[in-house]
């Protein structure tokens, strides 16, 4: 259990490519703190930073407030999980746990206690005397994380440990992971690409794009104040639309007009508007897909628009549909709130209405793609 | 359906498997004719090895009298102190370049330095000039240092060994296709550079790690011309090519005959033991270090 503290931690390689840059960020004694982002934003290089398997080109790393930058991974204490698993495969499931512990010159009986210990929390006590080979992945994983388990490290370090695994027993390890953090109750540093682990896991996200942090903030700060358009985008699912428009304001009063149709913005936001003194401006409106309604044609903010496709995902009808100046966007719709009669419409083609509440707009300049109401 | 419908794709299915049987048979009976044809030199040394009714060169070969005269009669002449010499200077090359070849492979799979490349050039086009060219000169130094005629054996050694760092490709090949996220948990795991080679990359090589010691192995084994060179003019530095060389001479092969064959049994029963015991794995290792690296 420890407290982890970069400061202007940069890394530039040989061939003057800078993976990241001056990352800043705390993360507090058992805290669960999730990287995220695309492929290539830096989030991995950061984490084997943190575990000493990449050098740090400049800035310091502390960890339990010791400068560690120069320390070897193994003097580090830290554990961590590899995304394949990257097991030993001429050891048994049994020995590959015992790893550490029988570099460390522990007592046999001492391994053996850790070893069983961990395999039952993890469930893979029948498989300890089989070779990783004889192994699914979901088992392997477990076996892996296992082998993190045992060191007792300060710092539970996982990089993309669920993306060798299929949808479904993603699933259920993501949770496994969750019940695993209660039990251990230590720093765990997650790395992933995939924003609804960040959002179901972490108890702070860090969501980077190239080598930059672009917000860090809690699932629910990240969700629903985005800092930039990028965050915006990147997280949910599916992607939050954005629509190019006007922000007017007149006596006070501000409203938006995404394809002319006059949308007034009330309450919060326009609240909020009025302190940042925003006034009429060109602005990048942003509208979940989830936050997006289908609407009456006689509504007045109703925006009409044709369909595209229709995804049906079970719970809910992921809808494509396309205004009449070819704008894009996707309308979230759950199942239960369409008859089956209206379900059975909603084919390629169908003229439809849609419209979204003030309250759930969100506000991008269009220059600096930044949200105005930070 | 009717019954014709089926007679076309049967009958080429019967076509099929009689093709296959005969190629199968026609490969098989030309590599036993091979087989046979370069075994025939190695029986008739075994079986001229175990005449004793004469010494000299003879027109049959399977010997009136048989008994091991001619192994005892080794014992005899100066080839026991040869069949160590060899020994002695195959062990050492052995182990010594099979460390660094193995250290020097690893090094260059794993490390990321700089002119790292430019070097593994540099050896691979070094490589690729006969080590004859080197004879002259390496004479010289051995012969500065002490270490020719009597003196061949830690000579001999250290040419061996010297160069050996060179022969990096098949093993840094095989070492590749290892995942380096294996040397990163163990680190993680608390191994050194050194443990993490030891405990985890080697055993996961055993096909690489024994063709490096038997290719070691056999190059001084069987070496003749180098061993020539710097232990000529005494019999105490030869090697058992060079020692038994001389028994081939006019004057003395009548002599000598029988017991050059049971000397060249001798030294061929530790490879062909070794080879034996370790086939597997060598094929194995040239292959799985090749074709994947």
């Amino acid at each position: 259990m420890a407290s982890v503290k970069l400061t202007g931690v940069k890394k530039i390689y040989d061939n003057k490519v800078v993976a990241v840059h001056d990352f800043d960020l705390e993360i507090a004694d058992k805290e669960f703190v999730v990287f995220v982002g695309p492929s290539g934003c830096g989030k991995s290089t950061t984490l084997r930073m943190i575990a000493g398997l990449e050098e740090i080109s400049e800035g310091t790393l502390e960890i339990d407030g010791e400068v560690v930058n120069d320390l070897q991974p193994k003097d580090r204490n830290i554990a961590m999980v590899f995304q394949n698993y990257a097991l030993y495969p001429h050891m048994t499931v049994y020995d590959n746990i015992a790893f550490s512990l029988r570099l460390q010159h522990r007592p046999e009986d001492e391994v053996y206690e850790k070893v069983t210990n961990a395999a039952e929390i993890l469930g893979i006590t029948e498989y300890l005397m089989r070779k990783p080979r004889a192994l699914s992945g979901g088992q392997r994983q477990r076996v892996a994380i296992g082998r993190a388990m045992v060191r007792n490290a300060k710092v539970f370090l996982m990089d993309e440990p669920l993306s060798n695994l299929d949808a479904k027993l993603r699933n259920q390890m993501r949770a496994e992971i969750i019940l695993l953090r209660q039990k251990l109750n230590t720093t765990f540093i997650y790395v992933t690409h995939d924003q609804t682990e960040a959002m179901t896991l972490g108890d702070r996200i860090v969501i980077m794009q190239d080598g930059f942090i672009e917000q860090v903030g809690t699932p629910t700060e990240v969700f629903e104040m985005p800092s930039n358009l990028f965050v915006a985008e990147f997280i949910g699912a599916p992607k939050m639309n954005i629509i190019k428009t006007r922000l007017e304001c007149k006596n006070g009063a501000y409203y938006v007009t995404p394809f002319g149709v006059r949308i007034p913005v009330t309450g919060e936001k326009a609240e909020a508007l009025k302190e940042k003194g925003i006034g009429t401006q060109d602005i990048l409106l942003g509208v979940r897909p989830e936050h997006i309604t289908l609407a009456d044609p006689d509504c007045e903010s109703a925006i009409p628009c044709t369909l595209e496709v229709n995804e049906m995902m079970g719970s809910e009808l992921h809808l494509h549909v396309y205004t009449a100046d070819e704008s894009r966007l996707i309308v979230r719709v759950p199942t239960i709130d369409l008859s089956a009669a209206t379900r059975r419409e909603l084919v390629y083609g169908k003229a439809l209405q849609i419209t979204f509440d003030s309250k759930v707009m969100h506000f991008f300049d269009p220059e600096t793609k930044k949200n105005l109401l930070l | 359906m009717s019954e014709k419908d089926f007679a076309v794709p049967q009958k080429r299915h019967m076509g099929l498997k009689a093709s296959k049987i005969i190629s199968n048979t026609s490969i098989h009976i030309l590599l036993a004719v091979i087989s046979v044809i370069w075994l025939i030199p190695f029986v008739c040394i075994l079986l001229q090895s175990f005449r004793v009714e004469s010494t000299y060169q003879v027109g049959y070969v399977i010997p009136k009298q048989w008994g091991f005269d001619n192994y005892a009669n080794l014992l005899k002449t100066d080839f026991p102190r040869w069949y160590l010499n060899t020994l002695i200077v195959a062990l050492c090359a052995a182990v010594f370049q099979t460390f660094i070849v193995l250290c020097m492979s690893y090094a260059l799979s794993r490390f990321r330095f700089k002119m790292r490349k430019p070097l593994m050039r540099f050896m691979l086009i070094l490589g690729m000039f006969p080590g004859m060219l080197t004879m002259i000169i390496l004479y010289r130094v051995l012969a500065d240092l002490g270490m020719t005629q009597a003196n061949a054996v830690p000579g001999l050694i250290l040419v061996y060994i010297a160069s050996s760092g060179m022969g990096y490709y098949v093993s840094k090949g095989f070492f590749d296709t290892i995942p380096k996220s294996l040397d990163e948990a163990a680190r993680v795991d608390g191994a050194t550079r050194l443990q993490v080679l030891f405990k985890i990359i080697l055993p996961l090589s055993k096909p690489i790690v024994i063709y490096t010691i038997l290719t070691a192995f056999m190059g001084p084994w069987g070496d003749y011309v180098f061993a020539q060179y710097v232990s000529f003019g005494t019999s105490a530095g030869k090697n058992v090519a060079v020692g038994m060389y001389g028994w081939l001479t006019n004057d003395q092969i009548n002599k000598f005959y029988t017991s050059f064959c049971a000397g060249g049994v001798m030294v061929a029963l530790p490879v062909t033991v070794l080879f034996m015991f370790l086939q597997k794995y060598y094929v194995e290792g040239v292959t799985g270090g090749a074709v994947k690296g």
